[in-house]
């Protein structure tokens, strides 16, 4: 499907049959479909091989450094609150060098949909673990199988009490779109962690390896179950899909607390020079 | 000399330009505002301008630049009676004249009339009817009557306002004022004699007419050298008022056009008082009560704290300084000291003379001679509350000083709102501190509550709120780290009342990222920080760097490396702050040293970024973010934020290549185009790039902003006309000049950095002429005699100072001194 976001004459660095492939489309289908104004739309990235979508969707975008995308988008949504803003990259990017501010990030709960390209791999530093990498797993790095406890960042979410959590499979692209859809039309911070093959690097975590251990969510599920929805996210093998939890009630965003009422872009306020010196005087 | 030696030093024709101001004779011959001993066209050289400084527009602090060269000499104690006299009754006319300026007020009628009686006479002339020539003559009659009238209070002024000067435009006046009169008085006996003379062309008739209209002249002349006195001679720089929105960054740099000015004259009285106690026991509130008190009493006011990283205990100081004159640098030695305990004696012990007052509230007087010993903590408690012992200090202070109680009182109900107990505190120790007897305290400098009522007191941390205030700052995210933390709560307190978000971000690293983030959507963001917070920066400022999106970074140093002295100060940062980040980018760095500097860099940061598009970092350090010293009023209007986002265009490129490399910069929204900005190597569109010709044309089109920024580099500050170079950079400038003066050594001149980096060939040409260059710096190995040697400077001696102390004055002035001996 061609889509408005479809931006011309790009060299596209993925490796054939990469599954970034399928997630590139679906964010423009998304955008599309929602009839997303590109000219009110940013996509802020950090660096990896996901990190690169943004160049190949025809909006604003600001390609960051390696795991800073969400201080940066947080940031943009402050300065102007009219924009919709995505911030997009890989699990190593977003759950490993940038870590810290996941964690900051939900808690600030600004108005940003955050899309996490997950293939459980290193791919453009070429194959080293994750932090999402399943224990075991073998790389020129991890020559022992990794040892870690894989990163959980759905509960990890939950825990932080994160209005919209979900996880898709690539593999499902109509379910994926589903759900991605509903994370744009949620009011606060929604987090789409998507399982996605790297399918020069991981030899384990397949395609099929994706659709043999998850499984989708009953329709009609109750996902405002705060409390079921922590169970789920410790699920694994098969681990879920869907939207595992969204508040019913909505908190307030963090542009709300910093800018309260008023929406303007930042560029448009100019401040009274008057009303400097008036506070001038009183020293 | 005397006041007619004096008058030798008229400025003329190559003579030295010398004026008297309170018996001080100064040396104005080099000012450009006194050329040719003249000044505006109404006061000239030679004179004493004690009387005229009245009617001035400025005070007595423009005579603080110039030297002094001798006092004036008044012949006899009789006749300094008599000019005593004669100086009230000049006083009392002065300020009535004031009041109802008879000159001007008057001198319409004259020139109107006789004019009028010109105007009629050649009426007359071509047309003689009776109705003329009556008409003539009537007017000039009251032409001539009024000008005696004008004539009057036109001397009293010239005596009482100008004391009689000789400027030409007073002796034409003169002279041509009593020719009309003359005339007037010759031409209206002529006509009384014999009326017909008007038809006539007799020897009568035609003086009569040839007066009539020769006076009707003499009024434009006079009227001319009138508004010649109250006017000049419009050399004046005329301020326009004007603001060209895309130059406000020029604007403001042009007005920071350095001017050569004089070392400060040493003969200035200052009064030093340090008080110590442990953290916790209220040093910051006697510190606020008293230099609040002591403004309000008439003095300039200077105070600067050292202390520990601790919330209670150990020993911290407050230094307050006050003096008749401004001030603004740190002593060593002090006058008075007050010990709140034992600890803060022995903390300040070496920091006494022989002739220092102490005050301390200890068991025994131990060693010092001059120590009286004072039951601080147990006067309190009897007093109802230990925390009673900051204002019982204060009135104690206050007291020994022989202050006046009811400002102290003033200031206290100030910060505590009637608060009876406290005012009962400072009453007390008022009576106590006054009955104490002392020999050997230093005299107070002498108070001037008038040019003092009108300056603020604050801190370099306040100066630097303000000047981003100014810059337009509309986002601050900061992680808090001493001593930087002063500005992230100034802007927060003003947030709400200005649109400004603020937010305390998890780490220094997403401090520096939301600063980007916000100034790629429109805001203007800064971050505030110290050395460790910063390093974690450096990597976001290489993104700054590489997507050409601005930033301000307040970076106020403390001594390093790791934690190093966290509450201590140093100018140690410098290398970090040129050469942190990878990959080669624009930066500039700024670093003010007097609370007028820090207002115009807080705002100049912003303009510079946005205009440039580069990261801006403005050097503080903990002394300039804690040291409150006064400043003037400072007009807000001239600091307009600059616009320098356009709107975008369909086929927008970010990165566009234009000749002097800065790209028209749009945010999302403003427009039809896309805002594309890439932390790769990227094309002019934004997009990733591997290509070498391009990776070769961004990064000249990049380093072309090396050309385009230097043009806005700053000049150095100089004082002094000497050949040795004392040369200090950012916080150190009120010590330098302190110590210069103190010191009084022709051969030296002191030059100030406040635009560090990158420096421009112009700050480095005017480096070049000085025969010897002696580098001043809070920090071991020199970072700033480094970067001038590595632009071909010369650089003789260094004076360093890395103990965790700023300089002060008094030990500064030493080194300087032994320093040029081995020049």
């Amino acid at each position: 499907m061609q889509t408005s976001f479809d931006r011309e004459n790009v060299d596209v660095a993925w490796c054939p049959g990469c599954g970034n492939f399928g997630i590139l489309k679906l964010v423009k289908e998304v955008l599309e479909e929602l009839h997303q104004e590109k000219r009110q739309t940013v996509i802020v990235s950090g660096i990896g091989q996901a990190a690169k979508t943004p160049y190949y969707i025809d909006t604003h975008m600001y390609g960051v450094l390696h795991g800073r995308a969400l201080p940066v988008a947080t940031a943009i949504k402050a300065a102007n609150p009219g924009l919709t803003v995505i911030a997009e990259g890989g699990d190593g990017d977003m759950y490993g060098e940038g870590g810290n501010h996941f964690l900051h990030t939900l808690r600030r709960n600004p108005d940003i949909v955050h899309i996490v390209h997950n293939n459980m791999v290193y791919g453009l530093t070429k194959g080293q673990a994750s932090p999402t990498s399943q224990r075991g797993f073998v790389s020129k790095v991890q020559v022992e199988g990794a040892k870690n406890e894989p990163f959980n960042p759905l509960s990890v979410a939950l825990s932080l009490k994160a209005g919209f959590v979900s996880r898709v499979n690539i593999g499902n692209y109509s379910h994926a779109k589903e759900v991605l859809k509903a994370a744009f039309l949620h009011k606060g911070y929604a987090l789409v962690d998507i399982f996605q093959p790297c399918v020069v690097f991981n030899q384990v975590n397949t395609y099929q390896w994706f659709k043999e251990n998850t499984y989708l969510l009953e329709e009609g599920c109750d996902s405002s179950n705060f409390e079921e929805a922590l169970k789920k996210a410790y699920e694994s093998m098969p681990m879920p899909l869907g939207i595992l939890y969204q508040r019913r009630e909505e908190l307030p965003t963090f542009e709300m607390h910093v800018r309260g009422e008023d929406h303007r872009p930042l560029h448009e306020v100019r401040h009274d020079h008057k009303k400097i010196q008036e506070l001038f005087e009183k020293y | 000399m005397t006041i007619d030696e004096l008058k030798a030093y008229d400025g003329r024709n190559g003579a030295k330009a010398y004026v008297a101001y309170k018996n001080n004779i100064y040396d104005v011959t080099e000012s450009p505002l006194w050329k040719e001993g003249e000044h505006e066209g109404v006061h000239f050289a030679g004179e004493d301008l004690t009387a005229q400084l009245a009617g001035a527009p400025h005070g007595d602090e423009v005579f603080k630049g110039f030297a002094i060269v001798d006092k004036l000499e008044t012949p006899s104690s009789l006749s300094q009676t008599e000019t005593q006299t004669e100086a009230d009754l000049k006083s009392k006319l002065r300020s009535w004249y004031k009041r109802y300026h008879p000159h001007p007020m008057t001198v319409h009628f004259p020139i109107a009339l006789h004019l009028f009686a010109a105007a009629m006479d050649l009426l007359f002339l071509f047309n003689p009817q009776e109705a003329y020539a009556l008409s003539v003559f009537y007017t000039f009659f009251a032409a001539t009557l009024m000008g005696l009238v004008a004539m009057v209070p036109g001397i009293l002024s010239w005596w009482i306002n100008y004391d009689f000067s000789s400027y030409r435009p007073f002796i034409i006046k003169l002279v041509l004022s009593l020719l009309v009169l003359l005339l007037g008085i010759i031409n209206i006996a002529l006509y009384l004699n014999d009326q017909m003379i008007v038809y006539h062309d007799s020897f009568a008739g035609l003086t009569y007419h040839a007066i009539v209209l020769f006076t009707g002249f003499s009024v434009i002349v006079l009227g001319y050298y009138g508004g010649k006195i109250t006017w000049g001679n419009g050399s004046k720089p005329v301020n326009s008022g004007e603001k060209h929105q895309a130059n406000a960054a020029a604007q403001a740099l042009h007005s920071m056009a350095k001017e050569s000015a004089q070392i400060p004259v040493n003969d200035q009285h200052v009064f030093s008082l340090l008080i110590g106690g442990p953290a916790g026991s209220g040093i910051d509130t006697i510190e606020k009560i008293l230099t609040h008190a002591l403004k309000a009493s008439g003095y300039y006011v200077y105070s600067t704290k050292e202390y520990m990283s601790r919330v209670r205990g150990g020993s911290n100081t407050t230094l307050i300084r006050i003096s008749d004159r401004p001030i603004n640098a740190p002593v060593w030695e002090v006058d008075l000291s007050i010990a709140l305990d034992e600890s803060a004696l022995e903390h300040m012990r070496e920091r006494y003379t022989e002739k220092t007052l102490v005050l301390a509230d200890v068991s025994e007087n131990g060693t010092l001679p001059n120590l009286i010993t004072v039951p601080i903590r147990e006067r309190a408690k009897a007093l109802g509350d230990r925390r009673y012992a900051n204002t019982y200090m204060a009135g104690f202070i206050f007291g020994v000083l022989e202050l006046e109680l009811d400002t102290l009182l003033a200031s206290i109900d100030h910060y505590f709102k009637e608060d009876n107990e406290n005012i009962k505190a400072a009453q007390e120790g008022f009576k106590e501190g006054a009955a104490v007897e002392h020999y050997t305290l230093q005299e107070l400098p002498g108070s001037d509550p008038k040019s003092v009522e009108a300056l603020h007191l604050m801190d370099g941390t306040t100066a630097c709120g303000f000047g981003f205030l100014a810059g337009g700052c509309t986002m601050v995210t900061s992680y808090p780290m001493s001593p930087s933390t002063g500005v992230l709560n100034f802007m927060a307190e003003r947030s709400k009342e200005f649109t400004i978000v603020v937010e305390q971000s998890e780490d220094e690293i997403a401090s520096l990222n939301m600063v980007l983030g916000g100034w790629y959507a429109g805001a203007r963001a800064m971050t505030t920080t110290s050395g460790g917070g910063f390093a974690l920066m450096t990597e976001a400022l290489s993104l700054s760097g590489m997507t050409e999106t601005p930033a301000v970074i307040y970076l106020a140093q403390r001594p390093g490396p790791a934690t190093g002295l966290p509450t201590r100060s140093e100018q140690g940062d410098l290398n970090m702050a040129i050469y942190s980040a990878h990959g080669p980018f624009e930066r500039i760095i700024l670093a003010p040293g007097t609370l007028e500097v820090s207002i115009e860099c807080g705002y100049l940061a912003f303009e510079l970024a946005d205009r440039y598009q580069v990261p801006v970092i403005l050097l503080s350090d903990q002394y300039l973010a804690d040291s409150m010293s006064m400043i003037d009023t400072v007009d807000f209007s001239q600091y307009e934020p600059g616009s320098y986002i356009i709107q975008s265009k369909k086929e927008y490129q970010r990165y566009t290549d234009v000749p002097d490399g800065i790209s028209p910069r749009s945010v999302p929204g403003l427009g039809e185009g896309l805002v594309c900005a890439a932390g790769d190597e990227h094309d002019e569109a934004g997009q990733i790039t591997e290509s070498h010709q391009t990776r070769i044309e961004m990064v000249h089109k990049r380093a072309r902003k090396r050309e385009a920024l230097l043009q806005s580099a700053l000049m150095p500050n100089i004082e002094g006309n000497g050949d040795i170079a004392v040369i200090g950079w950012g916080s150190s400038y009120g010590a330098i000049s302190e110590a210069l003066a103190r010191v009084d050594d022709p051969r030296l001149c002191h030059v100030h950095f406040e635009w560090v980096h990158p420096l421009a060939e112009k700050q480095l040409d005017l480096l070049k002429k000085y025969k010897h260059t002696v580098v001043v710096e809070n920090n071991a190995s020199g970072m700033f005699a480094d970067q001038l040697k590595l632009h071909d400077i010369k650089v003789d001696k260094k004076i360093l100072q890395y103990n965790g102390f700023a300089f002060f004055a008094d030990q500064l002035a030493q080194m300087i001194k032994e320093k040029i001996k081995e020049l």
